[in-house]
């Protein structure tokens, strides 16, 4: 409960009162909402939230398409390869949006790989509006492919070949049963996939600067960190945007309540999807030109970059070169320092998430504590709040000078910071998974005279685990790439993967930050492999 | 109880590293090319055994930080890429004086009684030659139609030198700044992010220029042989004295001395060359154009400078329809 408190509450409550005490930073509260009205009714708040909606809407309708239309194939059909697509879709969700984003830059730009190769200039389309879409839309439209196509895999089919039973048209079951039954995964996602759009840093820093585009997520981020800076701007347009991404989640919520389309636990079906008969050709077209743009693309253009000796020599065999890795391990092996710091970080992260996750999920499940929907509330809230508010927060609350020890100034923050944003996907897994196990387990345990700690750890633990370490494996994969609290949070002389690129791009050598990018995402990927298969073989030996 | 010491071990080991904090560590803020900054604090490490944290971003973060750190100051020295931050902050009082003796070399007006110059960079345009556009030879150059939508810009609100040569054009040009800003505007330059990212876009050859680049990025780019060049533009140019300066908060006044004389001294000056900057010290061989080299607009009055930079970059980002603040 108290971790819970310094973790997620802290750092909110810090936001709130940052935006009504203007002058809480210099610890006064002096003059209180006197920097409400002057920041909304400024000139340049209006554009940023209609942009900041603008933005969402469009990506959520990105996805409704590309997602929405390959998960409902991928749901009701026999789609050949399913499993490699699967594959090909989780990767674009693994790589991080700004170096996405800065792919797609180096690409698509005038002068870019694809006019290198193919004479395709669209440096007029990705600078603007309908360019952040796509990339976006790219980047995001998994969650919805997911959320669709296991949403009618497990409810859809069964139940419309009911109703084809009773005479009914293949149309109209799908429109009468399949349909309705899909509809609020579907509309659940597309909510998740407007909050994932709003909250986003890299890509809109990285494009819409260029296309005059900005949104409240790098207006906050300006205010915060470039100078002269605004700490009561930056806190109110931050509880606008988390008021924005609250709304959508609690709609959502109510959406999927009852629906947790997200486990993927459930048991497999009998009866097995149709054949696609004629269209498979087109279908199989669909969802190749699909995974060519949304993985094979960005990823061929970072590995481009980071393997050409300069980006005037462009795409040729004479600018062929891994000089990029080699300095990332010379002059003080920074490169090497981020990397390990990033990893460390997103070890502990899992740690600290799997803790808290775990014990916060029982006490709401299985406990019969009170407190419990305050604890449920809590570890559920980081869902809705942008990272930069996490950060935000976490500055003004521990850079206050009457702390006896703070971790600010220390990689203690970034665990901090990572660790709330984070805590909410082994809390969710867990509940799930613990909603499912009996509670006369527990209980017979307790009656052969097992503490309560011990049935904890030998009973309900195990069961769980496999949940749990789905989860964990989510935290530790955004937890070693995330950027925008890192940003604002790493103490000098530490850097993680994501400042390392950013700076990169910022300052230095484009090559090297792809490289760095290359390098991490091998290596994280890498160890995620080994501790899945670690999870499996442990299952299958239980 | 596996939990409890889990938890035990993490509350430790956080605690452990919020004790820490490098007592002695000397804390630096700089602006500028990383690769120096890491060379500089270990070579500074390795004669003095005095270990330096470095936070190396843009100017606008830096100084960020240092206002947003105010009530709990962290930062022991501050090296920041516009002349302009050190004025202002000295003006405000929280600068500690100091002249170290290896400032003796550097030229009278790269040095105060509470600052000096770690180094300069000059600004200039920078070309790509495989462009295909005639090679521009002053900033009036890119207001032409063969350099429509070819141009890019670093944004003077994020880095220092490109702010500094905003205030030099308008304290030289006045409102004829205004209008050369506005004709390239018309012309379809775009103005985007610090130093790299708008040269990034010229290196790919999707703009042909940058208007007013620092030289050393350019320089180090070129080095590594991107097809670029770097150009002085011929009515005059702007230099960016790149100060060095003490916190009053530090508590490390001693060592972060022996920082600003180790930087000063012939090898850290040489580091300072290293990174096409131009060292702060006259007696350094340089690989370059030196500053006596170029053509320089006079530096804008320092009272009249500082005092509407902050609407410079106002009326600028206006000019460009940029909204972000």
């Amino acid at each position: 409960m108290a971790a819970l408190a310094v973790v997620v509450a802290l750092p909110v409550a810090f936001v709130l009162l940052q935006a009504v005490f203007p002058h809480l930073a210099q610890g006064s509260f002096a003059a209180p909402f006197s920097a409400v009205w002057p920041t909304l009714s400024h000139d340049s708040t209006l554009p940023l939230v209609t942009n900041t909606l603008r933005l969402g809407v469009s990506v959520a309708l990105g996805t409704a398409l590309v997602g929405g239309a390959l998960g409902a194939v991928r749901g009701l059909f026999y789609v050949p390869g399913a499993r490699l697509w699967d594959l090909c879709f989780l990767l674009p969700f693994l790589v991080p949006p700004y170096l996405a984003a800065l792919g797609w830059m180096l690409l698509l730009q005038t002068g870019g790989y694809a006019q290198q190769l193919t004479g395709l200039d669209a440096g007029q389309f990705l600078f603007s509006l309908p360019g952040l879409v796509f990339v976006m839309t790219l980047n995001i439209f998994p969650v919805v492919y997911f959320a669709v196509s296991r949403a009618l895999a497990t409810t859809g089919s069964r139940l419309a070949d009911v109703a084809r039973v009773h005479g009914a048209s293949a149309w109209r079951a799908f429109a009468r049963v399949t349909l309705p039954l899909a509809l609020p995964a579907f509309a659940a996602s597309l909510l998740l996939a407007f909050t994932m759009a709003i909250e986003e840093f890299g890509a809109p820093a990285a494009l819409g600067a260029r296309a005059g585009f900005s949104v409240l997520v790098t207006s906050i981020e300006g205010r915060f960190a470039d100078w002269p800076i605004d700490l009561p701007g930056a806190s109110i347009l931050s509880v606008v945007l988390a008021v924005l991404a609250l709304l959508a989640f609690v709609l959502q919520h109510r959406l999927a309540a009852g629906k947790d389309f997200e486990t993927q636990t459930g048991k497999p079906i009998a009866s097995p999807p149709r054949e696609l008969g004629r269209w498979k050709g087109l279908v199989l077209l669909g969802f190749a030109f699909v995974a060519l743009v949304a993985t094979v693309a960005p990823l061929f253009s970072v590995l481009a970059t980071a393997f050409s000796g300069t980006l005037s020599g462009g795409l040729s065999l004479a600018n062929l070169t891994t000089a990029h890795f080699a300095a990332l391990l010379g002059q003080g092996a920074e490169g090497l320092e981020a990397l390990v710091t990033s990893l460390s970080l997103a070890l502990g992260t899992s740690l600290v998430t799997g803790v808290l996750g775990f014990l916060c999920a029982w006490c709401v499940v299985k406990s019969k504590m009170r407190g419990r929907v305050l604890i449920d509330g809590l570890s559920l809230l980081p869902h809705a709040l942008p990272g930069i508010v996490v950060g935000v927060g976490l500055i003004l609350a521990w850079n206050l000078p009457f702390w006896p020890v703070t971790p600010y100034n220390t990689w203690g923050i970034l665990l901090l910071s990572y660790s709330c944003l984070l805590l909410p996907y082994p809390v969710r897994y867990t509940s799930a998974a613990l909603r499912q196990t009996a509670a006369s387990l527990e209980a017979a345990a307790r009656v052969h005279g097992a503490p309560a700690g011990v049935a904890l750890r030998r009973i309900t633990l195990p069961l769980v685990m496999p949940a749990l370490g789905a989860s964990l494996m989510i935290v530790f994969a955004i937890a070693s790439r995330e950027l925008v609290t890192s940003l604002l949070l790493a103490p000098s002389g530490v850097q993680t993967v994501s400042i390392f690129i950013w700076r990169q791009f910022e300052q230095g050598s484009i090559g090297q930050g792809m490289a760095m990018g290359v390098v991490s995402m091998a290596v994280s990927g890498t160890l995620l492999m080994l501790a899945s298969r670690l999870g499996n073989k442990r299952e299958r030996a239980a | 109880m596996l939990h409890r010491k889990i938890i035990a071990t993490l509350t430790m080991a956080f605690a452990a590293s919020v004790g820490v904090q490098h007592a002695h560590a000397l804390t630096v803020y700089t602006a500028g090319p990383g690769n120096l900054s890491k060379k500089l604090a270990a070579g500074f490490e390795k004669k003095t055994g005095i270990k330096v944290d470095v936070f190396q971003a843009t100017t606008g973060k830096v100084m960020a930080r240092i206002e947003a750190e105010q009530a709990n100051p962290r930062a022991d020295v501050l090296i920041s890429a516009s002349w302009d931050t050190a004025q202002d902050l000295e003006k405000r009082g929280w600068l500690a004086p100091f002249q170290s003796a290896n400032a003796s070399r550097v030229p009278t007006p790269f040095k105060t009684t509470h600052y000096v110059a770690q180094g300069l960079s000059a600004l200039g345009i920078v070309w790509n030659a495989r462009s295909g556009t005639p090679e521009p030879h002053d900033w009036r150059d890119l207001t032409k139609p063969v350099y429509r939508n070819l141009v890019t810009m670093p944004d003077p609100a994020l880095s220092g030198a490109s702010a500094d040569l905003l205030l030099g054009l308008q304290a030289r040009l006045g409102s004829e700044a205004w209008k050369l800003f506005d004709d390239l505007k018309q012309n379809g330059m775009v103005v985007s992010g610090p130093n790299a990212q708008a040269l990034n876009p010229v290196l790919q050859g999707a703009k042909a220029a940058v208007f007013g680049a620092v030289d050393y990025v350019a320089y180090a780019a070129a080095a590594q042989g991107e097809a670029v060049k770097v150009i002085f533009p011929t009515s005059g140019t702007v230099i960016a004295p790149r100060p060095m300066m003490i916190l009053n908060t530090s508590k490390q006044q001693n060592e972060a001395r022996q920082f600003i004389d180790y930087v000063l001294s012939e090898e850290g000056q040489q580091m300072v060359a290293e990174a096409w900057l131009i060292p702060a010290r006259e007696d350094i061989a340089i690989k370059r154009a030196s500053f006596r080299d170029l053509r320089l607009l006079p530096q804008g009055d320092a009272q009249s400078s500082s005092t509407s930079r902050a609407d410079v970059l106002a009326r600028f980002a206006k000019l460009n329809g940029q909204h972000s603040r």
